[in-house]
């Protein structure tokens, strides 16, 4: 812990000086001794600073300081300082002669160590401290309420490079980094350094902070003294104005000095007069944001921050709100921070979120909170869930990006109590249409027959009229196109006919008919003729039907041969006993020719 | 002759009126396990009877199961869709149901035409389209062959118009057939709706008891159910009871009252 318990080591520092201010006169002969830390607990690589006070009555003689060999520190470094002092009490003066060692001590393990006793022997007296005990924290691990880097500079000394030579009053304005990066808060101090004493600050001009978004950390209403040796002379200081700047753009910033008029001396006994100073301009050399953003960070989340999710209550009914709360909080410029917007959760109905910022300073560093509350409304039951938020912010103490996440919050939407009750009977006699009917005395019961069209008869019967029509109609076609036309049919039977009646004479001629012979040969021939070349001959002369044979274009000797079988049978039948057996057989082949050549000559 | 009237009233009188009755006045004496149980044996016995299915709808309703309630409305639907109290039992149940739908209905209004037309008479323009349908193809043949006159064209005309319109009406009847065959009622009090058949599946909403879906497939012991607006999950498969009732079209006929026990 940094400091005497709880006050940070510049106070602490100060309060030992107070205390040696505090120390009663000595009287002759005698010698005070005291030891403080500035810490009383530490990591093992930290350091901490022993202050051993020797005050002797005496201006010339000093001391023996027996500096115990620490067991469990190392020594880093060692400095000696001494002050003397007057003071005048009962008429008479005193001095006295005050012996200050600072020793830079580092711990050598972890855990509960002590500091030995420092001893002195001072005209033959010895006295010695009492053992101070200091805590180790492991390497690395930062004490609490304070530590790191960041407690580092707000403890860095901002007078130590003052060296104010002659000069009795000093504006000093000090920033505790220099090399900020942009977003960093950086802490702008005023302090009035003064030999003389100070009645009042009659005028402060505060600097303009162009490309700074600032802050008042502290304004002191009244002049709080903090002594200060500076080049080995006791001065008061006395803080003006404290303000956290956060750089806006990466480059060089300067801030030009501060003015402030001072009114010296004391009260009306003592010559008063103003003074005006100025402090010294500061430098910042303001560092842009490492390389490796991450994708779509946000230039303003810059900061120590977290960041946590609520939704309240986590168990509704349908319909009813939800407050989900996005709360990120730590260090840093607020104002810029970017938090996630919640994505669009299916069932969930969410409304217009608000905004809340508050800050806060604690140890000099601007803290904030922003809260952003917003207003969901779950639109069906069951398991629902808001999902997890996350932000990237680089954190200028680690230097390094950070990506802050929040925890998956499970919901549970039950039904609305009110659609359960949305049966239920009114109280009032509203006869309002609904409600459930009486129940029915009669059973009537249903046929279970499955409809006509769930049957295996119904598509085939529903085929069975365009199948039986279809089938008609394809027979009455069919019939049509298997008629044969008689006059067709006898041209192309004529030739078969007339053989089967040659075939007939034939058989009459073996009976001996020859009357019935030459009748079948002459009908043989004129039947075919009738047939194939529609030609009556029974109705022509034998002029005639020569005409019409050669007028369809048969030859004149097959007409001529035709006309000579048709005369030889006519002379047969009407002349009997003309034919001999040999001119009927040669009958038949002259009729078998004839008619072979008037097939071939019309077919 | 009293006598014989009186057996003759006794035998046209439906299997299971006196235990019909006895659940009846059970239900009126506020009685309502024994109605229910009574009104169960007789589904069991295999009565189907649109009276007895809302009689235990109201039952259940009066028990609070509406789950159960909206099952035997929708099962007396769908032995008479005509039948009034059911449909007014329903909308009553509806109006209480924990899920309201939103967006479009996803069939086009396919099932609402269905629900229009189901209350036709499907048995009777089955018959008439097959009379007309074999009509109007007899005369069709007649005039084909023979020749007609006017007279014959125009009923031939005539019997094929009203075989079209008996085959809208035996379609619309069939529609809303197909449809009650895939259609089920929610009877659990909440279920969630998973993204596949199995417990481990993530859940993309809830259905509550009484809100009535389309049963798409079956698989391990889930159905995958599908809401009107499109909303498809897999519940498990107890959650959701068929409308159809056991004993049509192939499913087994309950031999107890199993589901009096689900929740």
């Amino acid at each position: 812990m940094r400091g005497s318990e709880v006050i940070p080591r510049r106070t602490g520092n100060a309060l030992c000086a107070l205390l040696l201010v505090a120390l009663p006169a000595l009287a002759a002969g005698e010698a005070m001794l005291s030891a403080s830390t500035d810490v009383r607990e530490l990591p093992l690589d930290d350091t901490l600073v022993l202050r051993i006070t020797a005050k002797f009555a005496s201006r010339d003689e000093s001391g023996e300081l027996d500096i115990p060999v620490f067991a469990d520190f190392d020594v880093v470094s060692r400095a000696r300082s001494e002050q003397m002092s007057f003071s005048f009490g009962g008429g008479a003066s005193s001095m006295a002669r005050t012996v200050i060692t600072e020793l830079t001590l580092t711990p050598k393990r972890a855990g509960d160590l002590t500091i030995e006793p420092v001893k002195l022997e001072y005209r033959g007296k010895k006295i010695q401290t009492e053992p101070i005990a200091i805590h180790v924290l492991p390497a690395g691990q930062a004490a609490p309420g304070g530590g790191g880097p960041d407690a580092r500079a707000d403890a860095a000394d901002p007078f130590a490079d003052v060296h104010p030579g002659q000069r009795d009053l000093l504006l000093r304005a000090a920033v505790d980094d220099d090399h900020p990066f942009v977003g960093q808060q950086v802490t702008y101090s005023l302090f009035l350094l003064a030999r003389t004493n100070v009645s009042s600050i009659e005028k402060l001009v505060s600097p303009r902070l162009d490309g700074f978004w600032s802050v008042d950390v502290e304004a002191p209403q009244q002049l709080v003294p903090e002594q200060r040796i500076l080049d080995g002379v006791p001065y008061t200081s006395y803080l003006l104005r404290r303000r956290a700047l956060f750089p806006l753009r990466a480059g060089r910033a300067t801030i030009d000095p501060a003015e402030v008029q001072v009114l010296t001396g004391f009260g009306m006994l003592f010559s008063r007069g103003t003074s005006r100073r100025s402090s010294q301009p500061l430098q910042i050399e303001v560092q842009p944001l490492p390389p490796g953003k991450p994708p779509g960070f946000d230039a303003g989340n810059v900061g120590q921050w977290t960041l946590t999710a609520t939704a309240d209550p986590a168990a509704v009914g349908v319909g009813q709100p939800i407050t989900f709360r996005l709360v990120a909080s730590g260090r840093g410029n607020v104002r810029d921070l970017r938090l996630p917007k919640l994505p669009e959760i299916p069932g969930v109905r969410a409304y217009d979120a608000t905004t809340s910022d508050k800050e806060s300073i604690e140890r000099g560093r601007v803290n904030g909170t922003r809260t952003i509350e917003q207003l969901l409304v779950p639109e069906r039951t069951g398991a629902l869930e808001i999902p997890a938020l996350s932000m990237d912010v680089f954190d200028p103490v680690l230097k390094q990006y950070r990506t802050l996440k929040t925890e998956r919050i499970p919901l549970r939407v039950t039904p609305a109590e009110g659609a359960q009750a949305a049966a239920a009977s009114v109280s009032q006699n509203l006869l309002s249409a609904g409600g459930v009917r009486p129940i029915r005395l009669r059973l009537s019961t249903v046929d279970r027959a499955a409809p006509p069209w769930t049957q295996p008869w119904f598509w085939p019967l529903l085929g069975i009229p365009p199948f039986g029509v279809a089938v008609g109609l394809g027979f009455a076609g069919l019939r049509r196109l298997l008629q044969i036309d008689p006059g067709e049919k006898r041209v192309k039977l004529a030739r078969g006919a007339a053989a089967k009646r040659l075939k007939g004479a034939r058989a009459l001629l073996q009976r001996g008919e020859a009357l019935a012979f030459y009748a079948e040969v002459a009908r043989a021939v004129t039947g075919y003729l009738l047939d194939k070349q529609g030609i009556a001959a029974a109705g022509l002369t034998r002029e005639e039907l020569a005409a019409a044979l050669r007028a369809r274009g048969h030859g004149e000797e097959t007409v001529r041969r035709l006309v000579r079988v048709l005369d030889d049978c006519d002379r047969a039948r009407f002349a009997p006993g003309s034919g001999e057996a040999p001119a009927r057989e040669a009958m038949l082949g002259r009729a078998d020719q004839v008619l072979n050549e008037l097939d071939r000559g019309r077919a | 002759m009293t006598l014989l009237l009186a057996l003759l009233v006794a035998a046209a009188e439906p299997p299971g009126t006196q235990l019909f009755a006895d659940a009846n006045a059970a239900f009126l004496s506020g009685d309502l396990s024994r109605a229910t149980a009574a009104y169960e044996a007789l589904i069991s016995e295999g009565v189907t009877s649109p009276a007895l299915e809302t009689n235990l709808g109201a039952a259940w309703l009066r028990q609070g199961k509406r789950g159960l309630a909206a099952l035997h409305f929708e099962r007396a639907l769908f032995l008479d869709p005509g039948d009034e109290d059911a449909r007014a039992n329903l909308l009553e149940v509806r109006r209480g149901n924990v899920d309201r739908l939103e967006g479009e209905p996803e069939d086009g209004g396919a099932e609402t035409l269905a629900r229009l037309l189901a209350p036709l008479p499907a048995h009777a323009s089955g018959i008439a389209l097959v009379i007309l349908w074999a009509a109007a193809w007899a005369l069709l043949g007649v005039r084909a062959l023979r020749g007609g006159s006017r007279w014959v064209s125009l009923a031939t005309a005539g019997c094929f118009a009203g075989a079209a319109l008996a085959a809208l009406v035996s379609w619309g009847a069939a529609a809303g057939r197909r449809i009650a065959m895939h259609r089920g009622v929610v009877v659990a009090q909440s279920v969630p709706a998973r993204e596949g058949p199995a417990e481990k599946s993530v859940s993309r909403f809830e259905v509550h008891e009484g809100t009535t879906v389309q049963v798409d497939d079956e698989d391990s012991g889930f159905r995958r159910v599908k809401l009107a607006n499109g909303l498809t999950g897999w519940v498990p498969a107890p959650s959701v009871e068929l409308v159809v009732p056991p004993g049509w079209a192939g499913r087994p006929v309950l031999t107890g009252s199993a589901r009096a026990e689900r929740p």
